[in-house]
């Protein structure tokens, strides 16, 4: 079944229109890159997917089910059984800044107690292990570095099995060389076939880690396609000015 | 200063300081979750309960402390009709003007200190699926009160020295058997012992507050 289905998404701020109409799918196993321009719509787009805004038209599905449609939200309660499968990863972290890097995978397992506390401990492990931290488990993150704080939050919210993970911007906050650390967990992310919506400034991961490439401007998306489509062989001169500019 | 007249006077003078500790601690006991609780009205989403919050703050801020205890020990029985049901123990009328005036001071805290916690930390807590009251009690309120907590010890030890308002109410405290000793016996030496007291006081609420700052610094 087809994971994310999003017809004619519009959303203004004010006067601003910044989503003019979104149209796309996400299939499972799938990693789909958004790359445009600031201010095009991308994060307000990846950001209303998880109802961390609010659209005023369109629909989003998810696996079939109404998050909204036509403009209209489905209930408070399905809203929330619809977004606690999906986990995000925002460009400033937002660890909880007083809670161990354990403490903040551990927090919301144990908040929307489903498994046993001695379950989440040794699942906490495994994917810090995976995520190359487990020596840092007892740490706050105020001494971690960006990369690490990154990781960390990527662990967090793979603790909760989501069907799909959104990533907003996940390398924009770091320092450069720090950048590969991140991009090589989630690129082990999605080989493991984890469903990957990544809203991204970087080409290269766009280009060879996901399986399709949307480029957004000005609220709306101008091309989509492989990432060889988009980057061998870019249909529109926006397109081919936007690619030139940040593939210097 | 003898340290026979110093025995004699530190009895009745500690006497005293045992009503300014008890109002103390009932003031801070009461008007830290009260001042919370107003600064969750405040901020709440229903209009007339934020503004209720905010009038109230203004008003409990705008005006003297000193007016507000001789409100509530001498003004409230003379209010027509419910005056007659308003007449308190001296000691709690001033304890509810102060439980009240602090937790004015508080809500101002406590928000400013929610003011200062990033959008982000929410979003975080929305997406991994925390409850409103999960987020506040795990995620919100532990970052609260690592800001609000200087500003906190300030208030503390401001409300240690307030309680000698009481004087003015007549409602017997360290201050008032110090003025005593001193117009009885002609010698300053009371007013210097509860100076000290005083001071002790302070201390232990400067050292707490320390400790407290360490506990809940982050890094």
């Amino acid at each position: 079944m087809t994971m994310i289905e999003v017809q004619q998404l519009k959303k203004s701020f004010g006067d601003l229109e910044v989503l003019k109409g979104v149209n796309f799918t996400v299939e499972p196993g799938e990693v789909v890159a958004i790359i445009g321009p600031s201010g095009s719509g991308k994060s307000t787009m990846l950001r209303s997917l998880i109802h961390l805004e609010e659209v005023n038209s369109g629909s989003i599905l998810f696996q079939g089910q109404a998050l909204v449609e036509n403009g209209k939200y489905a209930n408070a309660n399905t809203i929330k059984k619809i977004t606690s499968r999906m986990g995000m990863v925002f460009q400033h972290f937002n660890l909880f800044p007083h809670l161990t890097v354990q403490q903040n995978l551990e927090l919301a397992p144990k908040a929307v107690k489903k498994e046993s506390v001695a379950d989440i401990r040794k699942r906490s492990e495994v994917i810090l292990n995976k995520v190359g931290l487990l020596d840092k488990a007892n740490v706050l993150p105020a001494n971690l570095s960006g990369g690490q704080k990154q990781r960390v939050a990527i662990a967090r919210a793979l603790m909760l099995n989501p069907d799909i993970l959104l990533f907003d911007e996940p390398t924009s906050a770091l320092d450069p060389e720090l950048t590969g650390e991140v991009l090589r967990v989630m690129q082990q992310l999605a080989q493991e076939k984890i469903t990957m919506v990544v809203v991204t400034h970087e080409m290269n991961f766009a280009r060879d880690v996901a399986d399709r490439v949307i480029f957004m401007d000005k609220g709306e998306i101008a091309e989509s396609g492989t990432p060889a489509q988009i980057f061998g062989n870019p249909q529109l001169d926006r397109t081919k000015a936007f690619l030139s500019r940040v593939e210097k | 200063m003898s340290v026979d007249y110093l025995l004699q006077i530190i009895g009745p003078i500690l006497e005293g300081a045992k009503n300014t500790i008890l109002l103390f601690l009932i003031a801070i006991v009461l008007s830290i979750p009260l001042g919370f609780g107003i600064t969750l009205l405040a901020n709440s989403s229903i209009k007339l309960l934020s503004w209720l919050a905010h009038t109230f703050i203004y008003i409990t801020r705008g005006t003297p402390l000193l007016l507000q205890l001789l409100f509530f020990c001498f003004g409230l029985p003379m209010l027509p009709i419910i005056g007659d049901y308003l007449v308190f123990d001296r000691f709690v009328a001033a304890g509810l003007a102060f439980i009240l005036n602090y937790a004015a001071y508080f809500a101002e805290i406590f928000r400013g200190g929610l003011l200062s916690i990033d959008k982000g930390q929410h979003e975080a807590a929305q997406v991994l699926g925390l409850s409103k009251w999960q987020t506040m009690t795990k995620v919100i309120v532990p970052q609260m009160i690592r800001v609000a907590l200087p500003s906190l010890a300030n208030e503390s030890i401001t409300l240690v020295k307030d309680t000698a308002l009481l004087y003015a109410v007549a409602v017997p405290e360290l201050l008032h058997f110090a003025q005593t000793a001193v117009n009885r016996d002609f010698t300053i030496t009371p007013f210097v012992l509860a100076g000290i007291i005083y001071l002790l006081m302070t201390l232990v609420l400067t050292l707490l507050f320390k400790g407290l700052e360490r506990r809940f610094k982050f890094e």
